[in-house]
């Protein structure tokens, strides 16, 4: 049976930072009625918006973890996930797009596409959501929001089309201009609640003309019947306009801009319009899971209630009553009492209680059908589980996860914090997958790693305040890796008789650099120089020596081992005797063929003022940044550049000071690279001086 | 082995301009062709020749983004060096890329002046010093003498050269030394002109100002997928 799903949007809001998409949030709740009352980011009040439902969020006015919440707007149900803006937690913001069937890109007027904004686009072109634009904030100061569409055409390649032209910019803004009913819309009462339709006024009706021209232009390229009913010169319905748009945003070759200002409570119904006109429904999206029984055969998934369950659990939050899941339901029903099975674990689960979220409050349901989503209670699972009916063997594509470029070694206050510390830990590394904690063996400290410098401070101040877990902090420790760059041959003969039964094992071969893998062992060895059954002894020996180098003990990646010859004994040649041998050839031919330290280099993007370029370059030149170019945005100019996260600590703060605070910065892994000769004898003068001190 | 492949494949070397530097200090060249023909793929080919050889480029783009521009490098220095492991390619690649540097500009925001003070930025915090420049997208009908006169001074001022992409538009016909019309005003700065030609699939090279007499050819054939040279035409 198939559901009418046609009134269901998931949908994500996407943006740069700042550029105001908790307050866009905020207003969508109000004018939907689910929230009473406006209370702003950074508001007087103290209250916070309604989506910043973490402490800390409220504090620094960032949204740092992705809330769900659903609405209703016109008879469509709209499921809302929040997602935040920083890079360091685009993992968020991969998982919830993950789960989504179409975005609102929220661009500022004044800023436009900013570095953010193009990961995030990068982002939803990866999982293919199809998006409308929101133009924020037309009501600052040097706004512009045409200009942010030419931005939206040439720096993300979007065929971006104006759906309004304001009315009044600045602190004009009165409201829009709706290019398919050919309407002014204004917006009054306290909070802009009542929509009032006007003709449009005289001075703009010219510009609407020729912006509704480009508009129907655009969307006849999806439409037969548009394009004959322009050729007709007949009158344009809106409907037909508006299926032509969606078309061609559900194919990613349109995108509809709409602006306003949400602060000011200035066309948010309209986009909500949008949202329910433009963007498509749970069915018209293909999802597809990997079936695990036939080799991870991709197998597309049928939005249908009736059929077997497959659902997604991409959040986890720890809330008062015990662990939070949000899932998203893509074919079958959830229903309290129901029995699902964790793929991952094969664990079986009773579904106990069933709710839809509205940032911390929650709402019981008694189930969630495919094409919803929504948060079980009480489930034991990582985020990234997939949930299915027993006897079905589907997994959700896996997501795509970096690996941590930075750690910090953590120690708590006390006994009361090691316990708190513990708890957190536990729960935040199931909650982000970037996030991962062990404890180093030899010098017992607990070590947390993450993504970048802010990534694991506001996991640290998380501790504090939602587990009362005091602990201290070590300085941030870099990931370097070393590698070999010269083929160096070995040949190993190890041997202890020290009584009793003895140990042998030769082994000879070489090892030499491969660029494209982290550890390939060949075995060419014929005739029995080493008996086939000692052979995974031998490349667990190798690979057991990758783990740390023998000088700098930094993890050591793309080596080539290969093993030509060697010779045993039959009496006291054993696993044991060829992994020790092998370990022994490892470190016999590795400082031969010349290791180098490799250093994660980070793609640093800064958005300055042009009078602040110089200063700017002077800093990233300063911390053996590589400038790959500079590009002049107009009043803002844009500086492209590679450089090693070692030297990134305390950027943002001297930035600040350096530009008086009007630069801002992203940052993202880009690749390993070799660190120079001067830098590696620095690092490896440190891993002496904590060794000793370690001692 | 890399660095010679590029060398042996340099199109202009190629084309008998055997000077390393084809310019010498406060010299301007003009690559000419139509629209899409591979200006822009032929200067990246000459600023491939100058990095390789530790001298630095500024790549001045007037019409593309940071990231189209750098994309142009790594597509043109991958064709090039097609048959080394893409280890070695990108080991090169590390060496030879701090050598270039890429600026730009809206074309309505672009001054000699505010060049020059990029420039100086660059150089007073000894972060980059060019030895070449290439400036990509000037229109040279509405630019007019002034500019490039400004630009030929800024270059003798800080001992440059810049190469030029000069668009020639397919409704003119050239004048009779085979130069569009609408360059004429200008062709006096010019040390050195070449011009690229799409035949059929076939793009010729052509050179018509700067040459040194010599027994090299006057014309080379271009692959038009990669714009590099024909094999069959390298060192002849």
């Amino acid at each position: 049976m198939k559901i009418d799903d046609e009134k269901i949007r998931n949908i994500g809001i996407s943006a740069h930072i700042d550029s105001g998409k908790t307050t866009l949030t905020e207003r969508i709740l109000f004018y939907t009625k689910r929230i009473h009352a406006i209370h702003d980011v950074k508001g007087k009040d103290g209250v916070g918006a309604t989506m910043d439902s973490m402490e800390l969020e409220k504090e620094r006015g960032i949204t740092i973890a992705s809330a769900a919440t659903y609405c209703e707007w016109k008879n469509y149900e709209i499921n809302i996930i929040d997602t935040p803006g920083h890079v360091d937690f685009t993992i968020e913001v991969e998982r919830s797009l993950r789960v989504l069937d179409g975005a609102i890109l929220v661009l500022c007027a004044v800023g436009g596409v900013q570095s953010q904004s193009i990961t995030v686009d990068l982002q939803m072109k990866r999982y293919k959501v199809p998006c409308i634009a929101f133009i924020n904030k037309c009501d600052r100061s040097g706004a512009n929001p045409f200009r942010v569409i030419s931005q939206l055409r040439s720096k993300l390649g979007h065929n971006a089309v104006a759906m309004q032209i304001p009315i009044g910019l600045e602190t004009e803004a009165e409201g829009v201009v709706d290019l398919v009913s050919m309407k002014a819309l204004y917006f009054d009462g306290d909070n802009g609640e009542t929509v009032r339709a006007e003709e449009i006024p005289a001075n703009l009706l010219e510009e609407a003309k020729a912006k509704r021209e480009e508009l129907i232009d655009a969307a006849s390229l999806f439409s037969d019947e548009l394009t004959e009913a322009i050729l007709e010169e007949k009158e344009i319905p809106p409907d037909l306009l508006y299926s032509a748009i969606r078309k061609g945003t559900l194919k990613r070759e349109i995108t509809p801009v709409y602006m306003g200002s949400a602060y000011k409570n200035k066309a948010i119904q309209p986009l909500l319009d949008g949202v329910s006109y433009l963007l498509p429904c749970p069915s018209e999206v293909e999802n597809v899971a990997l079936d695990m029984g036939k080799n991870e055969e991709p197998v597309t998934l049928d939005n249908d209630p009736e059929k077997p369950i497959v659902a997604l659990a991409f959040k986890l939050e720890d809330g008062k009553y015990g662990q939070l899941t949000y899932i998203r339901v893509y074919q079958g029903t959830v229903a309290k009492g129901s029995t699902i099975v964790n793929v991952r674990s094969g664990k079986k689960v009773k579904v106990g209680r069933v709710v839809r979220m509205h940032a911390d409050q929650m709402e019981d349901v008694e189930y969630l059908r495919s094409g919803y989503i929504g948060a079980l209670f009480g489930i034991e699972c990582s985020s990234g589980d997939t949930f299915v009916s027993p006897g079905i063997n589907l997994t959700m594509t896996s997501m795509y996860v970096p690996n941590p470029v930075i750690s910090l070694a953590i120690e708590p206050k006390d006994n009361k914090s090691q316990i708190a510390m513990a708890k957190a830990l536990n729960r935040f590394s199931k909650e982000d997958p970037t996030f991962k904690t062990f404890v180093d063996p030899e010098t017992n400290e607990t070590i947390i790693e993450g993504m970048g410098e802010l990534h694991l401070d506001i996991y640290v101040e998380r501790m504090r305040r939602e587990y009362g877990a005091e602990v201290t902090t070590g300085n941030p420790r870099v990931a370097y890796r070393e590698t070999i760059t010269l083929r160096a041959d070995f040949n190993y003969t190890h041997k202890k008789q020290t009584g009793g039964a003895g140990q042998f094992g030769r082994i000879a071969g070489y090892i030499e650099p491969v660029s494209d893998a982290e550890f390939v062992f060949e075995n060419k060895i014929f005739g029995g120089a080493i008996p086939t059954q000692y052979i995974p002894a031998c490349e667990k020996g190798f690979k057991q020596s990758m783990q740390k180098g023998p000088k700098l003990e930094f993890p050591i990646t793309g080596v080539k081992v290969v093993i030509n010859d060697g010779a045993y004994h039959a009496v006291d040649s054993s696993d044991m005797a060829f992994q020790a041998a092998a370990r022994g050839a490892f470190k016999e031919a590795y400082l031969r063929a010349k290791p180098v330290i490799h250093e994660p280099i980070m793609k640093v993007v800064i958005e300055t003022p042009p009078e602040f370029q110089g200063p700017v370059m002077g800093l990233l030149n300063q911390r053996r940044g590589m400038i790959v170019g500079s590009q002049d945005e107009g009043i803002m100019c844009v500086i492209e550049s590679q450089v090693p996260l070692a030297e990134m600590f305390g950027f943002s703060t001297v930035l600040r000071s350096s530009t008086q605070g009007k630069a801002q910065f992203t940052m993202e892994f880009a690749h390993y690279r070799q660190v120079p000769q001067s830098i590696a004898e620095k690092i490896a003068l440190e891993v002496a001086q904590n060794k000793k001190s370690a001692a | 082995m890399l660095k010679k492949e590029i060398i042996y494949r340099n199109p202009l070397v190629n084309l008998g301009y055997e000077h390393e530097d084809i310019l010498s200090n406060g010299g301007l060249g003009a690559v000419l062709a139509h629209a899409g023909v591979g200006k822009t793929a032929l200067l990246v080919q000459v600023a491939l020749n100058m990095m390789i050889r530790e001298k630095s480029v500024l790549h001045l783009s007037l019409q593309d983004a940071v990231k189209k521009v750098d994309l142009w490098y790594h597509e043109l220095f991958h064709n090039i060096a097609a048959n080394f492991s893409e280890a070695e390619i990108q080991e090169y690649w590390d060496k030879i890329q701090p050598y270039r540097f890429i600026m730009t500009f809206r074309v309505e925001s672009f001054n000699v002046a505010t060049m020059e003070e990029r420039l100086t930025d660059l150089m007073q915090q000894n972060i980059f010093k060019p030895h070449t420049v290439i400036i990509d997208g000037i229109k040279f009908d509405e630019a007019g003498r002034g500019q490039l006169v400004l630009l030929k001074e800024l270059a003798k001022k800080y001992a440059m050269r810049i190469w030029f992409t000069v668009h020639a538009h397919r409704h003119e016909s050239p004048a009779e030394n085979g130069l569009p019309v609408s360059f004429l005003h200008v062709a006096d700065l010019f040390d050195v002109i070449v011009q690229l030609e799409a035949k059929g699939d076939e793009v010729y090279i052509k050179s018509l100002k700067g040459k040194p007499s010599g027994t090299k050819p006057h014309t080379l054939l271009l692959d038009p997928a990669t714009m590099l040279i024909k094999d069959s035409q390298v060192g002849s």
